[in-house]
């Protein structure tokens, strides 16, 4: 399901760790303002495709472009129009929350960062925290401020591994409104991966479901739970965790 | 290279030095208490006739010299060590910093780290023993920039092996100059260290460096063809720490290291 058009052109993504073959010809397309969730059981694969179309992990075999740019020899600059957040990472914690993101505004190419900060943190709705130090925050305030860095420089593709794993509902409802909005007003294109599927079937349009290292469905959340007989994602989820407890 | 991302990296080293006090202790109190040791071995091989003034001279312009190495050196690989520390790397990885400007912008901060170590000995070595290291004069600019290509040369391969073995490298971050500088010859002649090692002390650039520095204090010409060699040396290093760099970093994303700081 490649787009000639879209912001991420992987096709044939392979990945070898020792004797794993944590990704195995995964083909991923995203287009412009699309929301797309990458899904699977744990070890399925997707962060190590996360990493592979980020640059920070080189693919063994396949093609990988981001923005038009391809990777790994144009990184510099399909990274300038790509941002990234995840749930798992700390902020550190020597630094205050507007220094941490106008050192990130000026990385991402921001001259003068500072409105951009200011725009960011309002829009989650995290403008009191400017002045707070990085080990003040709680998991949820870390991840918010985490997704502000990540779309200060209105990137094309946004990245998200894991975005609202620590987060209260009420939290999660914010992200997920900031979200929706950035992609809407910006058509920022979405690629997300989350063990919370009713989230994920309210905030993509597109689920992209991995297992073993491969692609085992790719279309519309209704439509994959269709695909495999069930209600809804968390169905699917879990028979795709249950094929791969057994012995293959 | 954009010296936009180079400025980021330099403030943000800065912003985390500032914030933690015990990182000043490379900076300052290892320097004041370098120079306050040696200078007072000096001053005691003085008393007994052992030495004289020109010792003094040597030990603290010794000092002086081998806090470029240090400061640039632990600044670099501390530097790095920071982001791992924080788990930081992976935010950095993606962005669209390049290595080059990475290294550029630590390197601007440890740059600062040097003048504040080296303005430490200095003090020390006017108000404690009334002793300038001034008698260097400008033969110092050069030392200092070999001196501190050097530093860069070993930061750099301690943050390769940390890239490639993980955190359990950081050690190498002072054990390398552990080994590094005895052999340099900092406080004696090469010929005052076992026979087998000469030759090794013979082709590390440092040594070239505080030989000249020697000469130099001891009233002698600036030797060029001593800074000449180090200078040739210190290249040559250099070039091979970048290449062993890039080489583990390119392992680093080949393994999916990146696994270990998330």
């Amino acid at each position: 399901m490649c787009n000639p058009s879209g912001v991420v052109r992987a096709r044939g993504l392979v990945k070898q760790y020792r004797r794993v073959r944590a990704v195995d010809g995964v083909d991923l397309s995203v287009a412009p303002g699309e929301r797309v969730a990458l899904l699977g059981p744990n070890g399925a694969g997707k962060t190590t495709i996360l990493f592979m179309l980020l640059g920070v992990v080189t693919a063994d075999a396949g093609k990988i472009e981001i923005a038009g740019f391809r990777l790994p020899k144009e990184r510099g600059a399909a990274m300038e129009r790509v941002g990234f957040a995840a749930g798992y990472l700390p902020l550190p914690e020597r630094l205050k929350v507007r220094e941490f993101l106008e050192v990130f505004g000026m990385l991402s190419g921001l001259r003068r960062p500072q409105e951009a900060v200011e725009l960011g943190l309002d829009r989650f709705g995290i403008a009191h925290l400017a002045e707070a130090a990085g080990n003040e925050l709680s998991s949820g305030q870390r991840t918010l401020v985490g997704v502000v860095k990540a779309t200060l420089h209105h990137p094309e593709l946004l990245v998200l591994d894991e975005p609202t794993a620590s987060l209260d509902p009420d939290v999660a409802l914010r992200v997920r409104r900031g979200l929706e909005r950035l992609c809407a007003e910006e058509s920022t294109a979405l690629l997300v991966t989350s063990h919370n599927m009713v989230e994920v079937e309210r905030l993509c349009e597109r689920v992209v479901f991995v297992s073993h290292g491969r692609v085992v469905a790719d279309d519309t959340p209704e439509l994959v739970a269709a695909r495999f007989g069930r209600a809804d994602l968390e169905g699917v989820f879990l028979h795709l965790a249950e094929l791969r407890e057994e012995p293959s | 290279m954009s010296w936009l991302r180079v400025r980021a990296i330099a403030r943000r080293n800065t912003l985390a030095v500032l914030r933690a006090p015990q990182r000043w202790f490379d900076v300052l109190v290892w320097p004041l208490v370098d120079a306050v040791l040696f200078g007072s071995i000096a001053v005691a091989f003085g008393e007994t006739g052992a030495a004289d003034d020109v010792a003094l001279g040597f030990f603290l312009s010794a000092v002086l010299l081998f806090h470029v190495v240090f400061q640039s050196q632990v600044g670099l690989a501390v530097g790095f060590m920071e982001e791992t520390w924080s788990r930081n790397l992976l935010n950095l990885l993606v962005t669209p910093l390049r290595e080059t400007e990475y290294v550029a912008g630590v390197l601007v901060f440890a740059l600062a780290k040097v003048a504040i170590g080296i303005t430490v000995v200095a003090i020390v070595a006017a108000l404690a023993f009334t002793t300038s290291v001034g008698a260097l004069g400008f033969a110092l600019i050069p030392m200092v920039a070999v001196l501190f290509v050097v530093g860069t040369s070993v930061g750099l391969l301690v943050i390769g092996m940390i890239l490639r073995f993980g955190q359990g490298a950081e050690i190498l971050t002072w054990g390398f100059l552990a080994i590094w500088l005895p052999l340099s010859g900092i406080f004696y002649p090469v010929d005052a260290l076992p026979a087998l090692l000469q030759p090794v002390s013979q082709v590390l650039p440092t040594t070239h460096v505080f030989a000249a520095a020697r000469t130099v204090v001891d009233g002698g010409a600036l030797p060029w063809s001593e800074l000449g060699w180090a200078s040739l040396g210190a290249v040559v290093l250099l070039v091979g720490s970048a290449a062993f760099v890039v080489k583990m970093l390119a392992v680093f994303r080949a393994r999916g290291y990146v696994s270990r700081h998330t």
